[in-house]
């Protein structure tokens, strides 16, 4: 595989330590384009043996807007089916320039390990040191032993570790968009985390084309309806919570998009800081990055304060547990005090209704974030429309939030874009039965 | 005239380091980039945007402009951080002068935080 | 075909015994023959580059147009190498830039003593920046056992006019005076009508502490500095750097014994000076005509991958480290010369894109002297650079451990260039002609 490809699908044996490497096959690309459509068909190739399968859209990491996405696809403990989790922030990103396209990896280590995934090479790291630290200490080891603070980890917490089922798999120090216990499937297979740092080159099949197209995609897109604004807040008001932005806006710092994603929409809140100083802190851990909505609304409706519910969500991600969860189980157990609330995240058990059932996280929101898809206004397509964007976004890269806002990333354009980067020559009935494949 | 950067307005996006990267190699890559955001505060959530030009590095911190003429001493008591004599093997801002339409940076970021001076 | 590819055809033919009496240069209108007086076919030089105490990087620049142009049979020599005999065999030795004082002290006696016998005996020594200073008569301890060439330099003064910028990379002190640089970058030079410095006009080369000279007996001039370019850095103001640079030689040649000495102000092995390379290239071709047996043993290498990934493996460690600490503050001395850690790049550079251009073959072919020494070199430098990381954000970086990590990184680079091009120069042999 030529082009947008390091041409490299590594495999790792984590019972052997042993790792394969083979180059991506072309053919495999032209009958299931990328992202969720070729991690899915490397699951069920090693299905025997566990796989997890990490991948990246096939336009993650260019300049077509918003191609911010990796996926991580294996079965949920939790749910007993084959389900995707959406990579976002610069961990997608990481991942494509990698060395490399997808990661297989199966079976289960013996004893606790690491992966460290950098420039093509992938090596399984001795993880006694760092088993039973918090995701933030195993971040910062790991960047720390690596020497490099720009290296993405995908990392579980103590939750992971002790078999927890609402445990999730966060990225860096913060919650990701794993709703389907993927951070207990981690710890079974005592995988502490995965690091990923790369400095690799896509090259482009029609470069100057390709910029083209994506510069005037840009335009198009800058002009949509969340044109000049930014956050978590306005993406509430979206949904429909139009008072969270007020709600959280005494502790707002600054807000933070993932990779080349038009709209920020992670929002950093300030818990134990001047939210207005623009300086660099002093305090090593002056708050916490909010890129959940879900997890934060669910806080929200305990009748929290915003300071309480943000305090709570840093200890989420600390632990490594998932906060819609943690919410929708404190709820049903009157659970209203934050110090009880920490306290108890470790012994929280399902089952939640917020677990992702389907192949696609719930952690975008279930509908169009944009009037001009043109649904009808009684959402009775929502569902399936959902379903189908959701599928577009995880086979081409597309941040998944973003995708719901953007009707310029149409699906032809796309498929266009995609043509123009890679030679390969997609048409719209490989990506509906790549779709249909995904969404079962 | 020069790239100006407004570093509030910047969400740390990276489609400038990955838009010039383009300009310099034909492909897309981050390597050869003379626009960084600068990210390596994550938990602080501090974060702005370094620009290395001809004989001077621009630092776009969210508190102010800082310019760094290159070969010049910088003050040995301010803590080591994202300014003086940094990505100097990199090449020097040319405004993309030899691209239609001007700069790759400010064509690609998605919030208008650069501009040219 | 441009102008490396041009000389790798060349290259081509003469590796294969192929008699070349004269040869059409790259972008010259006459073939030339290599000496008026002798009817000697070119023969494919064996070249040594020193790269030893005192070295910088720019030994890596030769290493580059080397690497384009074909000229595969090459040596890396460190002061012992000099020292005991390393110079035997070899038809070129090229001395880069670096710390003058230095490389004369690790060199020693002995090893001037053997430089004395090369050059004599009909060795071709290329002297750059550093390497051109070397062997300037001097005073001084160590410089003076390699007083070969009658020149005097225009950049010695005892009055030190004020540095405009740049101020750690201004001046050397030389006993009781300085050695200063006006300009650094791009100049123009023109060629003084000497073969083969004839048949072209002003061309362009880059200075970066280089010598302005002024021959005396004995020393033809090959080029002069005659201009300079919009990209001049001025370090002092333009009537100083003008009378100290301007018409002064920028290239010499001296006759010692059956060999010779060319000495460059400039760097003319910078990559991207494509026609002060192609100079080199005929000095080169020129000078190095002697006739030696071609022929080095080298097995094929069953392990040949997993060697390669595993230098891979350490080489990708140290780079992300080293992309890293480019965002920070830092500058060191090392004996006399000023170190920037973005100089750390250019070494694992040169290594990543020679790995990546060796993982792409289908047949790889490449061994080790000694097992798994690149591998344990590289994985060394990682580990300095992670140390040397910790301490920036600490105390600060000590010169010892930037010393010590040049070192590593030289080390690394010369097991690695030493099996890249074993394996190039055989491949070189077999590969058909276009």
């Amino acid at each position: 595989m030529e082009y947008l490809s390091s041409d490299k699908v590594g495999i790792i044996d984590l019972a052997t330590r042993e790792i394969q490497e083979e180059d991506l096959d072309e053919e495999l690309v032209k009958e299931k384009i990328g992202g969720a459509g070729i991690t899915q068909a490397l699951y069920n190739r090693f299905e025997d043996e566990d796989p997890v399968v990490l991948g990246a859209g096939l336009l993650c990491g260019t300049l077509v807007p918003a191609s911010a996405l990796g996926v991580m696809t294996a079965k949920s403990p939790v749910t007993g089916k084959m389900c995707h989790v959406p990579l976002t922030l610069d961990a997608g990103v990481e991942l494509k320039y990698s060395g490399f396209d997808y990661i297989v990896i199966k079976g289960t280590a013996s004893e606790p390990i690491y992966l460290w995934i950098h420039d093509g090479i992938a090596d399984v790291e001795d993880a006694k040191d760092l088993w039973g630290k918090d995701v933030w200490a195993s971040t910062d080891y790991v960047r720390e032993t690596m020497g490099d603070d720009l290296i993405q980890v995908l990392a579980i917490g103590e939750a992971g570790e002790s078999g927890s089922e609402i445990a999730q798999v966060c990225i860096n120090y913060w919650a990701s968009a794993d709703r389907m216990g993927f951070g207990n499937l981690l710890g079974k297979k005592k995988v502490k985390l995965i690091a990923l740092r790369g400095m690799g080159l896509l090259e482009i099949a029609e470069p100057e084309e390709m910029i083209d197209a994506c510069q005037a995609l840009l335009t198009e897109v800058k002009s949509g309806a969340f044109a000049g604004k930014k956050g978590i807040g306005e993406l509430a008001t979206a949904i429909g919570e139009e008072d969270l932005g007020d709600w959280i806006a005494p502790l707002v710092h600054r807000h933070s998009a993932c990779f080349n994603t038009p709209f920020a929409s992670n929002t950093f809140v300030f818990l134990d800081e001047d939210p207005s100083k623009v300086e660099e802190s002093a305090v090593p851990e002056p708050g916490f990055l909010l890129t959940d909505i879900y997890g934060l609304l669910g806080l929200k409706g305990l009748g929290l304060s915003a300071a309480d519910a943000c305090g709570i969500l840093k200890a989420c991600a600390k632990s490594g547990v998932d906060p819609a969860a943690v919410a929708e189980l404190c709820e049903k157990s009157q659970k209203k005090d934050p110090e009880e609330i920490k306290g108890s995240l470790l012994d929280l058990k399902g089952p939640v209704e917020s677990v992702g059932q389907g192949p696609f996280s719930p952690w975008a929101p279930q509908k169009p974030l944009s009037k001009e898809f043109g649904l009808p206004e009684d959402g009775s397509e929502d569902s399936t429309w959902w379903m189908r964007r959701q599928g577009v976004a995880y086979i081409f890269g597309i941040h998944p939030i973003f995708a719901l806002m953007s009707p310029a990333l149409s699906e032809e354009k796309l498929i266009e874009l995609a043509n123009i980067g890679t030679d390969l020559d997609f048409a719209a009935e490989t990506l509906d039965q790549v779709i249909s494949e995904i969404t079962g | 005239m020069g790239i100006k950067i407004d570093p509030l307005k910047c969400t740390a996006c990276m489609a400038c380091e990955l838009a010039c990267g383009y300009h310099r190699d034909d492909a897309f890559a981050f390597l050869s980039s003379c626009i960084v955001p600068y990210r390596a505060r994550e938990k602080k959530n501090y974060f702005g945007v370094i620009l290395k030009e001809e004989d001077s590095l621009v630092v776009a911190r969210p508190e102010g402009l800082e310019i760094n003429k290159i070969g010049e001493e910088q003050d040995p008591e301010k803590e080591a951080d994202a300014s003086a004599k940094p990505m100097l093997l990199r090449e020097a801002c040319d405004l993309c002068e030899d691209m239609e339409g001007g700069p790759m940076c400010i064509k690609f970021c998605p919030v208008d935080a650069i501009s040219v001076d | 075909m441009n102008l490396y590819e041009e000389f790798k055809a060349l290259n081509k033919r003469l590796i294969r015994g192929e008699a070349v009496p004269f040869f059409r240069a790259p972008g010259r209108k006459e073939d030339h023959r290599i000496s008026p007086h002798d009817d000697r076919p070119l023969h494919y030089p064996r070249i040594g580059i020193y790269n030893g105490a005192g070295a910088s990087h720019s030994w890596m620049w030769f290493v580059e147009i080397f690497d384009g142009m074909g000229f595969y049979d090459l040596v890396f020599l460190d002061e012992r190498a000099v020292r005991t005999g390393g110079l035997e065999g070899l038809d070129v030795l090229a001395v880069s830039g670096g710390d003058t004082f230095a490389i004369a002290e690790a060199l020693g006696r002995e090893g001037a003593r053997r430089l004395s016998a090369f050059i004599r005996g009909g060795g071709l020594y290329l002297g750059s920046c550093a390497g051109a200073y070397l062997p300037l008569h001097s005073s001084k301890a160590h410089l003076k056992e390699f007083n070969y060439v009658r020149a005097k330099i225009s950049n010695l003064t005892a009055a030190l006019p004020d540095a405009r910028c740049l101020r750690e990379k201004f001046c050397t002190p030389y006993g009781c005076s300085f050695v200063f640089h006006p300009v650094r970058e791009t100049l123009e030079l023109t060629p003084s009508g000497v073969i083969p410095f004839e048949g072209i006009g002003s061309f362009l080369a880059p200075l970066y502490g280089g010598p302005p000279m002024v021959p005396l007996d004995g020393v033809e001039v090959l080029a002069t500095y005659s201009g300079f370019t919009d990209k001049t850095l001025f370090l002092v103001d333009k009537d100083t750097a003008r009378n100290t640079v301007l018409h002064k030689a920028a290239a010499v040649r001296k006759t010692l014994g059956a060999g010779h000495l060319y000495l460059f102000g400039p760097h003319f092995e910078h990559p991207g000076f494509p026609i002060a390379n192609q100079l080199l290239a005929e000095v080169i071709y020129w000078e190095a005509g002697r006739e030696r047996p071609l022929g080095r043993t080298d097995e094929k290498g069953p392990q040949a991958r997993t060697l390669l990934r595993n230098v891979k493996r350490e080489v990708s460690n140290a780079r992300i480290v080293a992309a890293g600490l480019e965002t920070m503050p830092v500058q060191w001395k090392i004996g006399n010369k000023v170190y920037d850690p973005t100089k750390i790049r250019v070494f694992l550079e040169a290594v990543w894109k020679r790995l990546r251009r060796l993982e792409r073959r289908k047949a790889l072919r490449l061994v080790e002297t000694q097992e798994n020494r690149t591998v344990v070199s590289a994985a060394r430098v990682a580990s300095i650079l992670r140390d040397m990381r910790r301490d920036m954000k600490g105390e600060g970086v000590s010169p010892q451990k930037a010393a010590e990590l040049f070192r590593a990184l030289n080390q690394t680079c010369t097991f690695f260039l030493e099996s890249y091009f074993s394996a190039e120069l055989e491949r070189f042999m077999e590969e058909p002609l276009e």
